[in-house]
């Protein structure tokens, strides 16, 4: 019963109703602007809601989650270009529905199913978080340690071409991490004798400058680019249709789950992992995929969704960010003084339910917005780049300037700005760098524990690597994300394994 | 962004001054204790940092062997004229805030990004300029209560005369 009333502590309440409302609405636009992501809206926001109460914060950042992950498939639809990584593949068969007058249908549609992904993942949370949570309590150091630098690997091989790339970006984030004073033992560690580096460097500061700063200057390059329009027509999609590819949409859902549930994987790899299976599991499509398949659009639609809820996962029940907006989600949740780990469920349960409780009105306000301000989006998205660029620099600046009114900041801010864009422009992977600045916490903290429980002796450390099976299992994990990566996989047993399929 | 396998003009040079950055790193990380235990605070960042130095030389190797984009140029695919305009804008922007105030640095800075990036007339980016202004301090300033640097603009002066007029205190 307790758990319901937190469930509905969102709904009941007009101001945290509204605040949802507006998140969501918020994230939408965000999400269908290219070149604006929910990342980078949350690092900003992070910045100006760190005063408020947590739960009015949190329905804010938790609309603009939920609302940018649907609405990156707005100008995927439209305009070929995706606003947000995980609507890569609904421009697959998004864009070719859209090209044969039927744009109005395919939002529609892609609208309907990105709810039901959205309800089946905050389903899978609801049910699992608990247990897993249960669980997690019996986790050693080693465990943590293998699961955070699981979270690097896969992250850091999996969004970029290069694992090298990757893997640099990771273990810079960790490094930034490190800086200020020891926690443990209070020695000074890259502080170069600045005082001002005793407290480390403000992790806010550097979201705003990879995500905002960075993205916005990248954007630049495409000042001069036209905007093309289409016609929407007909929105809410027909009941034959959702009732027919509702099989399909609970699957990928499920995949969407799963895989937004692993460490280091987000809605992206979800979305084109459903795609692909749709793909298979789809015998004879009425057009091919590629060229309009409503299958190919539904799939990474109902997945991207349901990530959001498995990404919550590991950030509520083993405080490891499941990509880089989780990531972000974990710094504000630090700052509003929530811990997120095994504990939150056990401490704070009534912060679990009010998450879960919100999620799923964000989702209900997906369903309302996203069938009825077609019209009204599709105009916000032809906002001119050289009109929106210079309102978000001058919102980083802000943003960064606010965290302790301090213009030290707005330097980190500005000095990860410029990072980012060269990282950017030589396809350096951004996530994993505030996938590792998060994790560096854990890292040192769980390796020096690891340690010290065995006493220094590295040769006990291994041998209880091995005799855990949870710890094989994590270990085995690592080591075959890295195997996938090195040519022997990609030229010689990938193409083996997988050429009949 | 989508280039590979060729590569911009200037990724060599950035990957080797990473290689460099992460050895000078690695080198600090080693003046925080040494090697003298597993669980000291320079572990983890000799760890990363060696990580670093491993990750940069294979990501600066695989650049030697991949072949130039020959169409894409330096100052027009990578650091455009623009790109470099707007970051000293920005930094101009953070070094007056202090001095000049958030309200006079932010109507400069909007007027001139917007003339430059929209190419549109003074006059129509000196409206949005103000425009923009307004709604955003409103909404962080007072609504958000946000604490900006007042500098040159005396706007606590001014606002309490506001709320004076209105409110009749």
């Amino acid at each position: 019963m307790e758990a319901l009333n937190y469930f509905a502590l969102s709904w009941l309440s007009p101001e945290l109703l509204a605040l949802t409302a507006l998140g969501t609405f918020l994230g939408i636009y965000v999400g269908a602007i290219p070149g604006l992501s929910v990342t980078m809206a949350v690092s900003i926001l992070i910045s100006f809601t760190f005063s408020w109460d947590v739960n009015h914060a949190l329905c804010l950042m938790v609309g603009i989650f939920m609302g940018g992950v649907y609405g990156g498939s707005r100008t995927a639809i439209l305009l070929n270009i995706p606003g947000a990584p995980s609507a890569i593949a609904t421009a697959l068969d998004g864009y070719p529905l859209a090209k044969k007058g039927l744009a109005g249908e395919a939002i529609g549609l892609s609208t309907v199913m990105s709810v039901i992904g959205g309800f089946v993942g905050i389903f899978v949370l609801a049910i699992a978080a608990p247990t897993i949570s249960e669980f997690a309590i019996t986790f050693q150091p080693r465990d943590y340690l293998l699961l955070a630098i699981l979270g690097l690997t896969l992250v850091g091989s999996l969004s970029s071409g290069s694992l090298a790339k990757g893997l640099f970006a990771g273990a810079m984030g960790v490094l930034v991490g490190t800086v200020g004073l020891d926690p443990l033992t209070a020695e000074e560690r890259f502080t170069f004798g600045i005082i001002e580096l005793w407290d480390g460097i403000n992790v806010i500061a550097a979201m705003i400058g990879l995500f905002g700063v960075s993205e916005a200057l990248h954007q630049l390059h495409h000042l001069d680019k036209a905007i093309i329009k289409q016609k929407i027509s007909r929105i809410i999609p027909p009941w034959a249709d959702v009732r027919r590819f509702l099989p399909l949409s609970i699957q990928s859902s499920f995949i969407g789950v799963i895989i937004g549930a692993l460490p280091g994987t987000g809605g992206d790899i979800a979305a084109l992992m459903a795609y692909d299976q749709a793909k298979r599991s789809t015998k004879k499509p009425e057009v091919p995929f590629g060229q309009g398949a409503k299958e190919g659009l539904i799939a990474p639609e109902a997945a991207n969704n349901a990530a959001v809820g498995g990404a919550y996962i590991p950030m509520l029940t083993l405080g490891i960010p499941g990509d880089a907006v989780t990531a972000v989600f974990i710094g504000a949740l630090f700052i509003h003084g929530l811990n997120p780990g095994p504990l939150l469920l056990i401490e704070q349960p009534h912060m679990f339910w009010f998450t879960v409780g919100n999620l799923t009105l964000a989702n209900i306000f997906v369903l309302i917005f996203g069938l009825t301000g077609i019209r009204i989006f599709s105009k916000l998205v032809e906002c001119p780049k050289g009109v929106l660029i210079p309102l978000i620099l001058l919102l980083s600046v802000v943003g960064a300037y606010a965290i302790n009114n301090s213009v030290v900041d707005v330097w980190w801010m500005l000095a990860f700005g410029v990072l980012g864009y060269f990282m950017r422009l030589y396809n350096y992977p951004i996530g994993p760098v505030i996938l590792g600045v998060i994790l560096s916490k854990l890292i040192d903290e769980n390796w020096r524990r690891a340690i010290l429980s065995e006493r220094g002796d590295m040769g006990q450390f291994f041998a209880n690597l091995f005799s855990s099976p949870l710890s094989s299992v994590l270990l085995a994990a690592i080591v075959f994300a890295l195997f996938t990566q090195t040519p022997l996989w990609t030229r010689w047993l990938k193409p083996k394994l997988f050429s009949k399929v | 962004m989508s280039r590979l396998p060729s590569r911009y003009p200037g990724e060599r040079l950035f990957s080797f001054l990473l290689v460099i950055f992460s050895i000078f790193l690695l080198w600090r990380s080693y003046l925080i204790s040494g090697f003298s235990e597993l669980s000291s605070p320079g572990a983890v960042p000799i760890g990363a940092s060696a990580m670093m130095v491993l990750a940069s030389c294979i990501a600066f190797t695989q650049s030697l062997k991949t072949p130039l984009d020959q169409e894409a140029r330096f100052f027009y695919h990578c650091f455009p004229p623009v790109v470099g305009f707007v970051m000293a804008l920005v930094l101009v922007y953070a070094v007056v805030l202090e001095q000049l105030g958030f309200i006079a640095t932010s109507i400069i800075f909007l007027w001139v990004a917007l003339k430059v990036l929209s190419q549109r007339s003074a006059l129509w980016s000196l409206g949005l300029a103000l425009l923009s202004l307004v709604l955003i301090y409103v909404v962080f300033r007072l609504i958000f209560q946000i604490v900006l640097p007042e500098g040159i603009i005396p706007e606590r002066a001014i606002l309490a005369a506001i709320s004076r007029f209105f409110g009749g205190e």
